[in-house]
């Protein structure tokens, strides 16, 4: 690795003036100016110009640890993908971990150590210089308190910085704003282990998830997805397909998406309804139940649902229904985290969960214990509370951050306490709030530039290398504490040591363990599995009393808000990334700020309209959010996301809308963890803007752009059934125009356009996809789309060539229950309405059934896109790639993750999905070269290869045994608006769902 | 040709009075004349600006926003090209059916149909997003063997609106021969030098006459189909896509009708100022304002008939696309531009039928306008409206609204307008002379000659 | 002022333009049937080359002269007939030189190159009628040669002029003076 550096060096250098060439543009009028990019003087070995490298790490932009391969062209690393090597994300990716890139490559990163001077603003400083004063600071801050506070660092780092601490005597505190405090309690409650355990989602038959957003934010969501599509997706006639998913919590999130049945129990009662449920089937034995189930009969006696159903907010028969369907089911599941364990009562909810999943006997096979997760090891809220009260009482002399932001998670109290500590020194590499408090800053490698490793579970080591060469001066942490300790050799040297140590027992140490090490880096990991311990029920259940304090509301006219993680954003460390930033939240689909999801029956008490201010005022704090209204949240709840509201971080991310956390208490509640749930006054503020949302109409008013099934028809469904083939025109009519259509046809066998020819095409199953947006992120890595920014999306700008459409299923009753997500990107039509209008050519049919969309040829006239009946055409209104311009997409750094392979598009041009074009034309290259076809699943598009949920599947509908026409022939599959005759080449596979009558829009 | 005076003109206007009034409009401008102008120039120049703006920073200036990707400015092309086509009815067909009324206003509107058809030609230029490359729509030799494409209706625009313009243009020409003859041989000066050009030699022998009535017959001919296949082809812009509210069968003769009303009330707006202006009561008079009024009333009822017909086809066809579409057009955000154009277009003009105000000039003046407004709207609420509301995919639904980029454009339009229109009356005759002669009886020997 | 407009032009345009002056006699009226007559008189008398002048085409004057039919119709048609190839030629071979499928739809489609050729046929037709005009006064001019004019014949007075040597010259005098010409002028 070590004498490639130069050559990165060069490459880098190279890639510049690459992106340079790719993306300057002329000053407005007329066509752009054409420049060079440097020629190879030295032709490095290895390096082929135009050929991409692949490197494996680990993505680090939350604890799930996934493993990612990042393509590298010209040392720019230009895209990142999953790892199929490793067992957590299976070759998966989420929309955080695409937009790593953008954290890499941040316009807004710290450049180089900086130190605040006297007059208080930062100077830059040179890393000897910056070292040396932390080294001063460290010796005179000995013995009167060192803290370092890191993220949920389970690594080679964390334990070297361990090692370090204990020889200056200082302690490390690490924490994670959304923490998992309550599973930790709830499992030591329940079973007295205070280890996280594993979820089998994969083979669940019943799942119940009480607030588990397992989908979005919650412990492994890629690896969760994955395996809940399994057992959720409808795959035939297959037994274990379509388990049912109920989703208990006061408003729907992403995960909610994907339920079968919504159960809004009211705020804090979620652990009562497991328990009520527990009673039924404990009562009723409708499980086979474990020896010591018995000792429960005491403490359920207490939740017979006549008692508690009133409670609970639903009638007392649905909870004897969800109990029978759970154990009946022969595999439930029931998860509790998110809201439910954010809770005064969470760790009793997740205790009493814990026992449901006990009686119905999954802990043990759907509930493993024994492989701790690493978010487990965190610090707790309570932890950062007693810290804050030691910086506060002058006990902290030197405070050093690294990886975590909690000025802005726990603002005020933490701004406060941060003016009273010695000296505070940051390894952040953004500017965030807590940065901005420090004296010191010693900017860290990004992930991707780092060497580094990570224990997401006992067992799985996912290895971290750096993928391209430092883009600032920046330094590894590890190799800053490895010369604060005096000891020789990189932090390198000092993770590849412990990667040999990881070396299975009996193995013949080759050179060292060298290979070994080489071997795992190619893999991306050391993955074993770890042994499972049985666990019984703790000896002492009486603190599982999850009816505790089901009151949440102080005086009469509080509301209950509740505090959810932002999907994307999470805790903010997404908001300086603008694909993120840009991306719809996948149910609110608004995109760039903060809002307050309203019930619109409060919303008429109030009279208020989307988009009206309103400003929430609980004991901590206040702060403005603009209303969405929606069913999918309790009428007497106001759910707002975290995520926005920094007032540093960068040009991204700061003052943007509102910061939630303010709302939130100070103080850990009863179990070590933080409440999120917090009684507040909503007032009208009278101010409105416009909700940047990319949501035309909710409804679907039956156009056919959704289709839904019931299970048991789609189960009833017999290949070559098409339920949803809408005949318009009568037989004699359509015979003829069948007949027409073939004279057509054979009149366009001209040119190219003979013989032989792949057709290439999508299958999108829905009732797997979750809506989670990753595939949309992909597209933008992947095809250089430009981000617009708040005002320009909040025209209707937005370049997204693929987006998802939410549209709710509903009940009887028109409440939500769920929704379906249908992703709509180009159709590529046999015969596409887009093509004849063009009056140049640039939009045209290519022999292999693409739209072809020739941007260099376009003129604009932007007729195309009216023509389109799906919308799916995207024009470029200005110059986003203008150097300096108002609305440039990719300021230096950020141009350098374009991809090489796609153009930037200029100003006035109209622009599209078009499969990928690149990746086809060169998989077909590579065949060519190796003299064969192309193979069926050999060309991946880049929203199929992200997808956590696997639902795209692309290749050749003119091969009969491709995967793609295969599923093109399934029963459930349908094309959107097929009444119009443009033949796509997607086909949508219906949305299955358990209710019987299911009804949308 | 009618042996009988028009009715209307009295026994005072002689050919040599017809000569004299006509060339009288030529002297020297008034004040006001120059005031309008310089009005006119100051509109274009806001068009000037802003379109370097559009220019400089891109469309997105305008108020575009998906999926309305049409919008003001090609509101405004179909509204000038409609405009242009009165000018040819009025002079072609009217010519070929020997109506002599024609003969007082056909000037008037020819010029208007050349001016409109150059202003409506700039919008879609204007209006692609790489201006810049408009050449490439023109089917010219390049090394990369490109050509257009002759499926889009927007190549058959171009041919249709450049084959329109160049025939008018000629057309318009060809009828001031004779005159600037006339004109000429009253002129003095650098006036004498430029009609001394432009009538190109023409003396009024027989055989010019000759050649020149049977050439004037064939344009006449050539162009009357011409009229109607213009609008046709710029109205298949909308019909041959898909889009509910454009996708009509109907729609070729609706905008061919739309296009000769909203001509007639142009026309009508413009004669009226001039007439005042230069005094033509005697050759221009309410007997020609009556036949205006009553091919607005004929053109009117057409197209009130065509919405009548858009709405129970929309209802007939139970097509929930097209259903929801016209019912987002009358009822949804948009309601108001749709019942200005119901209103201006449908109901105003049925006034018309009352003689009274028939032969009122005012009241024409002012319904005129009204129906200019109203036609507007018709353009705006086909093609915004169509898009904003119901598009297919109802995720797609937007709503619409201009930008200051709009309105300069639209002004710049007016001004590049009436700044030519101006130019041409003051410098060539706005009445044709030698046929409003023809429509005279010719002198014979014993009449009594009152001077 | 009585000579024909002179165009200020280039030697050999004028050549074309300005044929050597014809002597003749011209007589102005004010009468319409008067002029008619006078014609009338002429063609007895076996003049066949004489020029009439009017303000505003007459039928009857034509009539009178009892003039062929002009051949500017024959121009048209070439020119329809030649516009309407030439724009079945531009988009059928065009599109089959770039041959491209847009919208499923065959390559080369007669149905929208209607259009075209339509459009061209106009064109090109109303081009060579210009064309034709232009000639036909031209080549007439030239055979008359350049022959005496007055302003007001575009105004409100009749003329006619006979090409006519110095010993015809009085004969032609009388007789138009006979129809009831205002003023008679020898040139």
């Amino acid at each position: 690795m070590s004498d490639s550096i130069d050559r990165r060096r060069f490459l880098k250098v190279l890639g510049v003036t690459g992106a340079g060439a790719a993306t300057v543009s002329a000053c407005g009028i007329g066509p752009e100016p054409t420049e060079k990019l440097i020629p190879y003087l030295v032709q490095p070995e290895d390096q082929i110009p135009g050929k991409a490298t692949y490197y494996a790490t680990t993505c680090r932009e939350c604890a799930a640890g996934c493993g990612v391969v990042a393509r590298v062209r010209e040392g720019r690393a230009v895209k990142l993908e999953g790892n199929p090597e490793s067992p957590i994300n299976r070759g998966r990716l989420c929309s955080r971990g695409q937009a790593a890139l953008q954290g890499l490559y941040n316009p807004d990163r710290v450049p180089h150590p900086m130190v605040r001077n006297a007059n208080g603003t930062f100077e830059a400083i040179d890393w000897d210089g910056a070292i040396q004063r932390l080294r001063a600071k460290v010796a005179e801050a000995r013995g009167k308190g060192i803290v370092f506070v890191s993220g949920a660092e389970v690594s080679s780092f964390g334990d070297l910085v361990d090692e370090w601490l204990k020889l200056v005597g200082g302690r490390r505190l690490s924490y994670e704003a959304f923490g998992f405090d309550a599973l930790r309690a709830g499992n030591r409650l329940a079973f007295g282990t205070a280890t996280l355990p594993t979820y089998d989602l994969a083979n669940a038959k019943y799942i119940l998830s009480f607030g588990a957003d397992f989908l979005d934010t919650w412990l492994s969501p890629v690896e969760f997805q994955n395996g809940f599509t399994q057992a959720h997706a409808f795959e035939g006639g297959r037994s274990a397909s379509m388990a049912k998913f109920v989703y208990v919590a006061p408003r729907l999130s992403l995960t909610g998406m994907s339920a079968d049945e919504w159960i809004a129990a009211r705020p804090g009662t979620e652990g009562t309804l497991a328990l009520a449920m527990a009673q039924v089937i404990v009562s009723r034995h409708l499980a086979r139940q474990p020896a010591d189930a018995s000792r429960l009969v005491g403490l359920l006696s207490g939740y017979a649902p006549s008692a508690v159903a009133e409670a609970i907010g639903i009638d007392q028969d649905t909870i004897v229904r969800l109990a029978r369907e759970f154990a009946s089911s022969g595999g439930g599941l029931a998860v509790a985290g998110g809201m439910a364990t954010q809770y005064e009562n969470g760790a009793a909810i997740v205790a009493a969960v814990n026992i449901l999943n006990y009686v119905a006997g999954s802990v043990g096979s759907l509930v493993k214990f024994g492989a701790d997760s690493a978010v487990g090891s965190a610090g707790t809220f309570a932890d950062l509370v007693a810290l804050k009260a030691d910086m506060d009482a002058g006990r902290v002399a030197l405070l050093l951050v690294h990886g975590a932001n909690p000025a802005h998670s726990f603002p005020g109290a933490f701004q406060q306490a941060l003016g009273k500590v010695g000296y505070k020194v940051s390894f952040s590499s953004y500017m965030d709030e807590t940065t901005a408090a420090c004296d010191l800053i010693l900017p860290d490698h990004h992930p991707l530039e780092q060497w580094g490793d990570s224990r997401p579970r006992a067992g799985v080591t996912a290895f971290q290398q750096p993928v391209v060469q430092p883009v600032f001066e920046t330094r590894q942490t590890g190799d800053v504490i490895l010369q604060l300790a005096g000891r020789t050799g990189t932090f390198k040297d000092y993770v590849q040591g412990k990667w040999r140590t990881l070396q299975p027992r009996g193995r013949t140490p080759a050179a060292g363990g060298d290979q070994f090490v080489f071997d795992a880096m190619t893999k991306g990991g050391v993955y074993g599995e770890s042994p499972t311990r049985a666990v019984r029920l703790a000896a002492d259940l009486s603190a599982v009393a999850p009816r505790l304090s089901t009151e949440q509301k102080g005086s009469g006219e509080d509301q209950t808000i509740v505090v959810f993680p932002h999907p994307v954003l999470h805790d903010g460390r997404g908001a300086n990334k603008p694909w993120l930033q840009e991306l719809p939240d996948p149910v609110s689909k608004i995109a760039w700020h903060s809002w307050v999801e309203v019930h619109p029956d409060t919303a008429a008490k109030w009279g208020l309209a989307t988009g009206d201010f309103l400003l929430l005022r609980s004991k901590f704090g206040a702060q403005k959010f603009p209303a969405w209204l929606t069913r999918s949240v309790r009428p007497d709840v106001l759910a707002v996301p975290t995520g926005q509201g920094h007032v540093a971080y960068g040009r991204y991310a700061q003052d943007r809308s509102a910061n939630a956390f303010e709302l939130l208490s100070r103080d850990a509640n009863g179990y070590g963890g933080r409440t999120f749930v917090v009684a507040a006054t909503a007032t009208k503020t009278g101010e409105h803007r416009k909700i940047v949302t990319t949501e035309g109409s909710p409804r679907e008013r039956g156009r056919g752009t959704v289709e839904v099934l019931g299970v048991a028809r789609a189960k009833s469904l017999r290949p070559g059934q098409a339920p949803f083939h809408h005949e318009e025109t009568p037989e004699y009519a359509s015979k003829a125009v069948e007949w027409w259509a073939e004279r057509q046809h054979e009149k366009t066998e001209l040119g190219n356009y003979r013989g032989e020819h792949p057709r290439w095409g999508l299958a999108i199953d829905l009732s797997k996809c979750t809506g989670c947006s990753a595939c949309v992120t992909a597209c933008y890595a992947e095809n250089n789309i430009a981000t617009v920014g708040e005002d320009l999306m909040q025209r209707g700008r937005e370049m997204s060539w693929l987006r998802l459409e939410r549209y709710w299923l509903t009940d009887e009753h028109g409440e939500p229950q769920g929704a379906v997500n249908s992703p709509m990107l180009c159709q590529q039509c046999g015969n596409a309405p887009c093509e004849p209008v063009c009056p140049v050519f640039a939009a045209y049919h290519t022999p292999d059934g693409l739209n072809a969309q020739v941007y260099n040829r376009c003129v604009g006239t932007r007729y195309c896109s009216n023509n389109c009946p799906y919308k799916v055409r995207y024009f470029n209104w200005y110059n986003y790639a203008e150097r300096g311009g108002k609305y440039e997409a990719f300021p230096e750094p950020l141009s350098m993750l374009l991809n090489p392979d796609v153009t930037v598009r200029e100003k006035g041009v109209m622009e599209k999905c078009t499969f990928c074009v690149q990746r086809i034309r060169g998989a077909q290259n590579q065949a060519r070269l190796e003299d064969r076809g192309v193979r069926d699943g050999e060309i991946v598009t880049a929203c199929q290869q992200t997808c956590p949920s696997e639902a795209i599947v692309f290749g050749d509908l003119n091969d009969p045994r491709s995967r793609v026409s295969q599923l093109a022939g399934d029963p459930r599959g349908y094309h959107v608006l097929a009444g119009l005759n443009t033949k796509p080449a997607i086909t949508y596979l219906a949305r299955v769902v358990a209710q019987e009558t299911p009804s949308h829009g | 040709m009618a042996e009988q005076q028009t009715p209307g003109t009295s026994s005072r206007v002689t050919y040599d009075y017809v000569t004299r009034t006509i060339a009288r409009t030529l002297g020297g401008p008034s004040r006001g004349y120059f005031v309008l102008l310089g009005a006119a120039v100051a509109l274009l120049l806001v068009g000037i600006i802003t379109l370097l703006y559009l220019l400089r920073y891109g469309l997105g200036l305008a108020g575009y926003s998906h999926p309305v990707y049409w919008a003001v400015f090609i509101t405004c092309f179909v509204f000038w090209v409609g405009i242009a086509h009165s000018g040819t009815l009025i002079s072609a067909i009217l010519f070929l059916f020997r109506s002599g009324w024609r003969t007082a206003v056909y000037r008037t509107a020819e010029a208007m149909t050349v001016f409109a058809v150059m202003t409506a030609g700039l919008f879609p230029l204007i209006h692609i997003g790489r201006q810049w490359y408009f050449y490439w729509l023109i089917p010219y030799p390049n090394e990369r063997g490109l050509w257009p494409n002759f499926k889009s209706p927007l190549i058959w625009d171009e041919f249709a609106i450049g084959t329109y313009f160049t025939v008018s243009t000629v057309f318009l020409i060809m009828g001031l021969i004779p005159d600037v003859a006339a004109v000429r041989d009253l002129a003095t000066g650098w006036r004498k030098k430029l009609y001394t050009i432009t009538s190109l030699g023409w003396t009024g022998t027989n055989e010019q006459w000759r050649h020149y009535s049977k050439g004037y017959l064939y344009l006449a001919a050539l162009a009357t189909p011409l009229v109607l296949s213009v609008h046709s082809v710029v109205s298949w812009d909308f019909a041959m896509a898909i889009v509910p509210g454009w996708h009509a069968t109907i729609f070729a003769p609706y905008f061919v009708a739309g296009a000769i009303y909203s001509g007639c009330a142009m026309v009508i707006t413009l004669l009226t100022p001039i007439r005042k202006l230069f005094g033509l009561e005697e050759l221009i008079t309410v007997h020609h304002y009556e036949n205006l009024a009553k091919l607005c009333l004929l053109t009117g009822s057409i197209v009130g008939y065509a919405y009548v017909c858009e709405y129970f086809i929309a209802w007939f066809s139970g097509n929930p696309h097209e259903r929801a579409a016209f019912w987002y057009r009358a009822f949804g955000p948009y309601w108001w531009a749709t019942w200005t154009m119901i209103i201006c277009n449908a109901f105003l003009p049925l006034l018309l039928w009352v003689k009274k105000i028939r032969t009122n000039i005012t009241a024409l003046f002012v319904i005129s306008i009204f129906v200019n407004i109203g036609m507007w709207f018709e353009r705006y609420v086909i093609i915004v409206v169509s898009l904003a509301g119901e598009p297919y995919e109802p995720w797609a639904n937007a709503v619409y609204n201009p930008t200051w980029a709009d309105w300069g454009i639209m002004a710049g339009s007016f001004g590049w307008f009436f700044m030519w229109f101006l130019l041409f009356v003051k410098n060539f005759p706005a009445v044709s002379i030698s046929e409003v002669k023809e429509v005279l009886a010719p002198p014979k020997r014993g009449q009594v000659r009152s001077r | 002022m009585s000579r024909a407009i002179r165009l200020p032009l280039p030697k050999s345009m004028r050549e074309l333009f300005d044929a050597p002056p014809t002597p003749g006699v011209l007589g102005v009226f004010s009468h319409l049937d008067a002029i008619l007559d006078a014609i009338k008189k002429l063609r007895a008398a076996g003049h066949t080359d004489f020029t009439v002048y009017s303000p505003i085409p007459r039928h009857e004057i034509e009539d009178a002269l009892g003039q062929p039919v002009s051949p500017v119709r024959m121009f048209t048609l070439i020119g329809g007939i030649a516009g309407c190839s030439i724009g079945a030629w531009l988009s059928l071979w065009m599109s089959g030189d770039w041959p491209l499928v847009v919208g499923g739809k065959p390559i080369l489609s007669i149905p929208p190159y209607v259009v075209i050729m339509f459009e061209m046929t106009i064109l090109f037709g109303a081009l060579t009628t210009i064309l034709g005009i232009l000639l036909n006064s031209l080549f007439a001019a030239r055979r008359l040669g350049t022959i005496q004019y007055d302003p007001r014949f575009t105004n409100d007075k009749f003329g006619i002029f006979v090409p006519a040597g110095s010993d015809k010259a009085a004969g032609v005098e009388t007789l138009l003076r006979g129809a009831g010409a205002d003023e008679v002028r020898r040139g």
